[in-house]
């Protein structure tokens, strides 16, 4: 089975970089216990899409074999720094790269010093994979492909991983709801913005916990629209692409609030 | 000090190909040139700036993007590689640049007592987004003139167009109040493109030009029916048609630079002097002039 493991992670760097404010300990403990999970599941590679890397001219996939530098997110930039250090699966990288045409997609590597890593990614890997055990795929969220698109590309990277013998696991990093707080708040009273999101949040998770698969594309739009949920939940889709479709059910390991957006870690049982 | 005004305002845009067509030593991407209408209104841009010797440039880029509200940078001195990240293979620019503090302090606090949530940038270690980057390289390549660098709030998108310019144009406000009080001489950048439809796919040399023209017809229509009542100087118009404008063509303005410049020098109904318009992967790109510093006289349409 070398597909070993699949998570929905937030990209937020606020419970990173703060883990010990209360509002957001449910999702750093949670990303604890995540990385001791995927850890005992000992994937080679990471296939990882954070909706915070975006794309708009074709798919891009990072394939420098080390990335290396220091990231100061644009928003949160007082809560520190965000050093980072990847490593990539060129191999099946470059296969990835190659094998998109086959759905009408032309992809691009990106291998340059200094690329602006995206916060998501640095904050999922940081995580998850810290010892940099784990090797990174990691491809954009290009803003005009939808919710198929973005599937099919992770369905192509899982298919590639597989034929190169690797354990993988999908990896997709982005938040819930996006409806934040315009205005500056106390940080330990952080919660979720509006109630109707955080019932909407909670229907989400619930379907994704009973494996409620068919629909849930049409789901996540209308779910998207009425939460601002992040870039329409395509790192869902890009999951469930991975996943083939298929997956037992879920757990969710920790649901909390990133500055009144909705945040949660859910770990796929395969 | 008092007595500070601001003496032009400059729509600048930022398509990063037109510093690697120039081919500057800071970027390490080499071209065999490419855009020159563009570039070369940049060139009469740069004249003008020169003889107009401002203290300072400010920019408002809607490549640093923010949720909470309006920020400025605040640290003196800021340098790193900016890579675009849409364009890495054409940008990768070692900048350096000085902020001029004082006044984004006063900008920042004037913004505040109007009730905008405003904050200052203090990580030494931030990156400038390419947007701020290659609007000053292009109009002030020398890098010799203090910067303040204002992040474009994501208000247009996330409320109303409406609701978010409104929000620009108190930043205005607040801009030409800070700039008065620090007696400063400044210059406006919005660093804006007008129509934003663009090509999907990159050519594979990017600087073949053969490929460059505007992706859609209505949107270069709509670029010209703006430039042209800029040059009449009706501006009172092209603000009336502005979310009509940003609808159909895709406009970046509606990131708020172009109201937050003219809303800090009054909406000043004096023609804009088109320096060059140009296409860049189908976008259309105006480098236009506002002359405050003689309002009356008749301004001359160039390119
Ligand atoms: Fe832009």
């Amino acid at each position: 089975m070398p597909l070993v493991a699949a998570l929905l992670v937030p990209g937020s760097p606020l419970p990173y970089l703060r883990p010990d404010n209360p509002p957001w300990k449910p999702i750093a403990e949670a990303y604890r216990a995540a990385a001791t999970a995927l850890q005992a599941a000992r994937p080679d590679v990471l296939l990882v899409y954070s909706t915070q890397w975006i794309a708009v001219l074709d798919q891009l996939w990072q394939s420098r074999a080390r990335v290396t530098g220091l990231h100061v997110d644009e928003n949160w930039y007082e809560f520190g720094n965000l050093p980072f250090d990847l490593a990539i699966d060129t191999e099946v990288t470059a296969s990835c790269i190659e094998s998109t045409a086959s759905i009408g997609v032309r992809s691009k590597g990106v291998d340059y010093d200094g690329f602006p890593i995206d916060t998501g990614t640095i904050v999922a890997n940081g995580s998850l994979n810290a010892d940099g055990r784990a090797r990174l795929v990691i491809a954009a969220n290009n803003v005009y492909h939808d919710w198929t698109r973005t599937s099919q590309l992770a369905a192509i990277a899982a298919t590639t991983a597989e034929r190169y013998g690797r354990r993988y696991a999908v990896v997709g990093v982005g938040g819930l709801s996006g409806t934040i707080f315009r205005t500056e708040i106390d940080l330990a009273q952080d919660r979720i913005a509006g109630d109707e999101n955080d019932a909407l949040n909670r229907g989400l998770l619930a379907r994704l916990q009973q494996a409620d698969v068919a629909g849930l594309a049409e789901f996540c739009a209308d779910y998207a629209k009425r939460t601002r949920a992040d870039m329409g939940m395509k790192h869902l889709a890009w999951i469930l692409g991975g996943l083939g479709d298929r997956y037992r059910g879920a757990d969710v390991l920790g649901y909390g609030p990133t500055y009144g957006a909705g945040a949660a870690i859910v770990q796929f049982r395969l | 000090m008092s007595n500070g005004k601001i003496v032009a305002g400059f729509l600048a845009p930022h398509p990063p190909h037109l510093v690697y067509g120039e081919n500057p030593p800071q970027n390490e991407a080499r071209s065999q040139g490419g855009w020159e209408q563009l570039r070369w209104a940049y060139e009469r841009a740069r004249a003008s700036l020169e003889r107009l010797k401002p203290d300072v440039l400010l920019v408002h880029s809607p490549h640093w993007m923010t949720q909470l509200g309006h920020h400025f940078l605040g640290v003196p001195t800021l340098k790193g590689k900016s890579v675009d990240p849409i364009f890495p293979n054409l940008f990768r620019y070692n900048f350096a640049l000085d902020v001029d503090v004082e006044l984004a302090e006063a900008c920042c606090s004037e913004a505040r007592s109007r009730g905008l949530v405003s904050k200052m940038m203090r990580n030494p270690d931030f990156r400038v987004d390419y947007g701020t980057i290659t609007t000053l390289h292009m109009i002030r390549p020398q890098w010799d003139i203090p910067v303040v660098g204002i992040s474009a709030n994501n208000s247009p998108y996330y409320l109303s167009t409406k609701e978010g310019l409104e929000e620009m144009a108190v930043l205005g406000d607040a801009t030409r109040a800070a700039i008065e009080r620090t007696g400063r001489r400044a210059v406006l950048l919005a660093s804006n493109t007008l129509c934003h439809w663009h090509f999907h796919e990159e050519p594979e040399i990017p600087e073949d030009m053969s490929r460059e023209h505007p992706q859609s017809y209505a949107g270069y229509q709509w670029d010209m029916r703006i430039i042209e009542l800029f040059r009449k100087g009706r501006t009172k118009e092209v603000f009336s048609l502005l979310p009509q404008f940003i609808d159909e063509a895709f406009a970046e303005v509606k990131s708020g630079a172009l109201t937050w410049m003219f809303a800090a020098m009054g909406y000043p109904e004096i023609p804009g002097q088109l320096h060059g318009y140009g296409t860049v992967i189908g976008t259309g790109n105006a480098v236009m002039e506002w002359d405050l510093s003689a309002p009356a006289a008749p301004v001359a349409a160039a390119a």
